[in-house]
């Protein structure tokens, strides 16, 4: 049946979608979008706003293009008179008690309400005569203020926390214009999802503490990424104001995380605008660590590592790109080398209403890529390793004061490829800045073992470069090394040659929403492609 | 009959026959006046003979709606293996409309055998009968009966001795004229706030508990048990008009009539015959100015539409309104038109489930609008912006409370319009203070 | 089911003021989730009797949930209104959450989210009532039960007056609900002798 194709027209232009599509989806095939605002495609539609009422041919009557399935033959207008009057109407009535506080309001600039009205609504108002209806802003819960004087009771908040969370703590109360969304005086909106109703919500009304008047919409620059959270790899939008980052938001991939992504992942980017920084190659003279440039870094490093024989470990962090784990791997080839990837533990919070979505206990977007390249997550057997190895790399691990005691007393090489330096390795050799996972590109493998692209976010402090860079410029050998990689995509083209999950595949394969590895052609990327993603 | 006033010639009374008379409260009482023969004769039929039947009768919904009852019982699935549930709309709240109440406080075992009836037509075990929270006393009488009728055996696991399932079951609203919408009504069952369903689904596919059901009026249950016992073709012949309007209508007058209550009339008897026989005319020295023939949801008659108007679904609609659910608002030459239609605007207002933004926010605005013209700082620009936004209102929306209430106010601009001007240009005294 | 006419429980009218809730279009800008308070310590409505009635309900629907309006007006009939522990203990006992419930208590006008006085009178004023003289009605009762306006519960607490929308008695008119004694034909002149039945 999802084969069986119907062909409709849409504003004049012909789209064949699979039976029982809504003309909402259908119009975006065909490169149109219904205004709206109580549809989401990862919601149920209760089809309230009547926003998205479009003229079909021979219907009595305009119909919800979010709930009406399309029909063979069907001639549908969302540009005709009829229907544009209608949206007319919908947007008059949804200002005329909205405060029009668009000057203070964090929506601005990506409000629906605002962008429709000046698509399409009218220039003034006729609801003059009377005060506005006037409600104090609300604490929902941890990051969740509730501005009713701005809600358009779309109700996806609602829907959200009932139908995905299930956890059903927001109302609709009261009814008629008296309503609004409630919640309970004894409950809070902390599902560990709850965050998604600030992204849902088409206006201000919800909004997010955390990014509380820190910068307007216009201001943002917006980075397609991968939540480095966990293992779920959730697909998301890192933004940035004047290069520091300000948000997290969730970037829709149908096959990973639909919409959402969870409150712990949203707000995990602090250390990503970290100021105590590593920013120029650090080499140990006498004892003391003195600031050099990359040219003479890179020298001592390639000295170290063709010098070197018998044994190594890589401490490695689980935040670190394909690209830079599997380069330093490739450095260290000649050595015996035992490889661990740091895998910090928590809860699981799963997102019920979405199948295989869920805050993952393994907090390691790379874990799986890691495995892959040869790393284990054994933390402690990498570190008892350590006292016997001829070379210690540490690249960029979170490591504990007791940690860093055990390495400080290894007799071998210590070299520390981190964004800061742990302080209590002071016999490390060399300590080299690099890139967090915001300020440069790279590929993480998710638990799926489907690889996903990331994109640098923002510009690297100081003299700081991506670890593979590091470690390709060894590779090159001494010197200028034209061989070395230059970007991300062709540090990733390397790792093909000795690891076959990788073999043939490249960056512009993976896209922006990621590939299934083990050769599998994943059927989604091409439905990803006609973007159902889109809100 | 004109309950609480003797019967007039001119009535028909079949469904009223017995109101008044406390005795045919009662199961034995109601089985004296030949109650319950219907179920009896029904449980030797097939189901599909019932619906037969009832197809031929031509008896269509008394809720408002009008759609044919035996068509609605045949989209039921067949046997399918789910339960199967019938839903009796007994919320009445349309202002002007109080016969569903007259019926069950007088006959209620008329609807329960109607109920029982319909229940073995499509296939249902379950009947819900869904009562306005307000109706305490009609609530009451039916309590009793259905515990009459369950421990008489006409209700119950085994109806009749037939071995066959019908249980009663009395659910209470709460305060929610839009409960009266049979989508909105099946999420009040469900323990959800009354907000009207998108369709499709039907309810005949997912209807109650996501199950089959099939939602009718009070009136129209209470008709089915006559047409069993004396046919589809005798129901089908009662008609004076126009052959799709058959049967016994009761009509709720109220307002300003001498004589206010219940007439039953045979579909298509004039309006003026009800209004000036039946009902005994204007108060003295009064003149009839306007009707709403359908419930409060309708557009407003003249005097002249409505003294012309044959009282039939079509009649009705012949005449530029709908005879709805049938209950005509009559007012004399006293009536402030413009201050009536704010209070229906008002009634509307407040009775908006909040979901649909058209109703939710355009009848609360109609109202302040009225204020305004009540309050005599009204404008010209307000008749051209009432008339907008009830365009707005209508035909875009889930269900259509804000259709009815644009209904009122189109109407009433266009037939009254010299009331709104009166006080718009200060010719009459403000109704009330300015808000 | 639940056809009591009692309205017992401890909870008088303290001075709720303008109940709120029960009249919308005039009430804009009161501000949310203005909901009674409950001053003395929360005992459970459902518990033996009620307990068992609520039981034997959950035999008539297929889901709970479905009892949620029944199990509403059991509260009421018990406590006189329904406050915000009340909901909790429904919520629990159907397996709702309190957000949930309060959704639907406050989309149902009959339901009070606030202490009413002992007898609560509804008197409907729509349209068909209303060319009947319904206001004239409604100022009688206000000027003799001492409510100061609607929604408010008279000193001595023992009536509140509310409007309400039609009560489906249009050929009776003035029709009004004391608790749960349904009274056609009301005239400014019967409310004196009526409020008299009334302690």
């Amino acid at each position: 049946m999802a084969d069986e194709l119907v062909t409709v027209t849409i504003d004049g232009a012909p789209v064949s979608v699979p039976k029982g599509t809504t003309i909402i989806e259908a119009a975006k095939q065909a490169g149109i979008l219904v205004p709206h605002y109580c549809y989401h495609p990862s919601l149920p539609s209760p089809a309230v706003c009547r926003m998205c009422l479009v003229e079909v041919e021979k219907a009595p009557k305009l119909m919800p293009a979010c709930v009406t399935q399309v029909a063979e033959g069907q001639v549908v207008r969302v540009d005709s008179d009829k229907a544009k009057k209608a949206r007319e109407g919908v947007l008059e009535l949804l200002l005329i008690n909205h405060p029009l506080d668009c000057p203070i309001c964090d929506q601005a600039g990506e409000c629906e309400l605002q962008d429709y009205v000046f698509q399409e609504g009218r220039a003034g108002t006729r609801y003059s005569d009377y005060a506005k209806r006037y409600s104090p802003v609300e604490d929902f819960g941890p990051d969740v203020l509730y501005v009713p004087n701005r809600c358009i009771l779309c109700t996806r908040c609602v829907r959200f926390m009932e139908d995905v969370a299930d956890e059903p703590v927001l109302n609709v109360s009261e009814r008629g214009d008296r309503a609004y969304i409630g919640i309970s005086p004894d409950q809070r909106l902390d599902h560990p999802w709850a965050g998604n109703v600030v992204d849902l919500c088409p206006v201000g009304s919800l909004i997010s503490k955390d990014f509380l008047h820190k910068a307007r919409a216009w201001e943002l620059d917006k980075t397609a990424s991968v939540c480095p959270g966990c293992t779920q790899g959730c697909n998301i939008s890192i933004d940035t104001r004047d290069d520091v980052v300000v948000r997290l938001r969730p970037r829709p991939n149908l096959e990973v995380n639909r919409h959402f992504i969870c409150d712990y992942g949203r707000m995990n980017y602090r250390w990503m605008n970290r100021g105590d920084r590593v920013e120029a190659p650090l080499v140990r003279e006498s004892g003391r660590h003195v600031a050099t440039d990359w040219d003479t870094a890179l020298d001592r490093l390639g000295q170290l590592v063709r010098g070197m024989s018998g044994s190594a470990v890589i401490l490695a962090s689980g935040r670190a790109s394909t690209e830079s784990l599997g380069l330093v791997r490739l450095m260290l080839n000649r050595l015996s080398v035992t490889a661990a990837v740091q895998v910090p533990l928590g809860d699981e919070a799963p997102l019920a209403g979405i199948p295989d979505l869920a805050l993952r206990r393994e907090r390691a977007p790379n874990l799986a890529g890691a495995e892959i390249l040869g790393y284990r997550p054994d933390w402690a057997a990498g570190l008892s390793q350590v006292p016997a190895a001829g070379l210690i790399v540490v690249l960029d691990a979170d490591l504990s004061d007791a940690e860093q005691a055990i390495i400080a007393a290894a007799p071998g090489t210590v070299v520390v490829l981190g964004t800061v330096w742990p302080e209590g390795l002071k016999n490390a050799e060399l300590v080299l800045p690099i890139t967090n996972m915001a300020e440069e590109h790279g590929t993480y493998v998710n638990r799926d073992r489907r690889i996903q692209r990331y994109s640098q976010a923002k510009s690297q402090p100081g003299m700081a470069r991506p670890a593979w860079w590091v470690a390709g410029e060894v590779l090159g050998g001494p010197g200028p090394s034209p061989s070395a990689p230059a970007t991300a995509a062709q540090a990733f083209e390397l790792l093909g040659t000795r690891w076959p999950a990788f073999a043939g595949l490249t960056h512009s394969d993976i896209g922006y929403t990621g590939r299934l590895l083990d050769g599998s052609r994943d059927p989604s990327a091409e439905s990803q492609r006609v973007d159902m993603g889109v809100v | 009959m004109g309950y609480p006033h003797q019967s007039h010639p001119k009535e028909n009374p079949v469904l009223s026959k017995h109101f008044g008379d406390p005795e045919a409260r009662t199961y034995d009482g109601w089985v004296k006046r030949g109650g319950y023969q219907a179920l009896r004769k029904v449980l030797g039929m097939t189901p599909e003979a019932v619906v037969e039947e009832i197809k031929t009768s031509g008896l269509r919904g008394r809720g408002g709606a009008g759609f044919p009852t035996g068509l609605k019982w045949s989209l039921m699935p067949k046997a399918d293996g789910r339960p199967h549930y019938l839903v009796c709309n007994a919320d009445e709240s349309e202002p002007g409309t109080f016969k569903d109440r007259e019926i069950m406080r007088w006959t209620p075992h008329q609807l329960l055998e109607g109920c029982a009836i319909a229940a073995y037509a499509i296939g249902a075990e379950r009947c819900y009968i869904y009562i306005r929270g307000e109706f305490t006393e009609p609530f009451r009488v039916m309590a009793q009966a259905v515990e009459e009728a369950t421990s008489r055996g006409a209700l119950g696991s085994n109806v009749l001795g037939t071995g066959k399932r019908i249980e009663v079951i009395l659910h209470r609203g709460a305060g929610a004229y839009i409960c009266g919408e049979e989508t909105a009504m099946l999420n009040s069952i469900e323990g959800k706030r009354g907000n009207p369903r998108i369709k499709p689904p039907y309810p005949a596919q997912a209807g109650v508990f996501g199950m089959p059901t099939t939602i009718n009026n009070v009136e129209t249950l209470a008709a089915v048990p006559h047409i069993i016992t004396r046919g589809g073709e005798w129901y089908k012949g009662l008609s004076l008009s126009n052959p799709k309007s058959t049967g016994t209508k009761l009509i709720s007058v109220c307002g300003h009539i001498q004589r206010p209550g219940n007439y039953e009339v045979t579909m298509g008897t004039p309006m003026r015959e009800l209004i000036y026989d039946m009902c005994g005319g204007m108060r003295p020295g009064r003149t009839l100015k306007a009707v709403i023939p359908g419930g409060s949801s309708v557009p407003i008659m003249t005097a002249a539409e409505a003294e012309d108007c044959l009282l039939d679904y079509e009649g009705v609609v012949a005449k530029g309104s709908m005879l709805g659910s049938a209950g005509m608002i009559v007012m004399d030459d006293t009536t402030d038109m413009v201050y009536q239609i704010w209070r229906l605007a008002r009634f509307y207002a407040h009775e908006s489930c909040a979901q649909c933004t058209q109703c939710r926010e355009g009848t609360a605005w109609s109202v302040r609008i009225l204020e305004r013209i009540l309050a005599g700082k009204g404008k010209q620009e307000h008749f051209q912006l009432l008339l907008d936004l009830s365009d707005n209102m209508t035909g875009k929306t889930i269900c259509v409370l804000s259709d009815s209430c644009a209904a009122p106010i189109v109407s009433g601009i266009q037939k009254f319009r010299h009331e709104f001007e009166a006080y718009i240009q200060g010719a009459r005294e403000p109704a009330m203070a300015a808000v | 089911m639940s056809t009591a006419g009692m309205r017992g429980g401890g909870e008088t009218g303290q001075g709720a003021g303008a109940a709120g809730a029960h009249r919308g279009v005039s009430e804009h800008g009161s501000a949310h989730g203005g909901h009674g308070t409950e001053t003395a310590p929360y005992e459970r409505v459902f518990r033996g009797e009620r307990l068992a009635q609520l039981e034997r309900l959950f035999t008539l629907y297929p889901t709970k949930q479905a009892c949620l309006l029944p199990a509403l007006w059991m509260v009421q009939e018990e406590r006189g209104w329904i406050s915000e522990p009340a909901i909790g203990e429904v919520a629990e006992v159907l397996g709702l959450t309190p957000a949930f419930v309060k959704g639907v208590v406050t989309f149902y006008t009959m339901y009070h989210t606030h202490p009413v006085g002992r007898h609560f009178i509804q008197v409907c004023t729509t349209t068909p009532c209303n060319i009947c003289g319904a206001e004239e009605v409604v100022k009688a009762l206000l000027a003799q039960t001492g409510c100061a306006e609607l929604g408010a519960t008279s000193p001595d607490g023992r009536f509140t007056v509310i409007e309400v929308e039609c009560l489906g008695a249009c050929g009776f008119a003035t029709p009004i609900l004391i608790d749960d004694d349904f009274i056609e034909n009301v005239t400014p002149e019967k409310v004196a002798g009526i409020l008299q039945r009334y302690e």
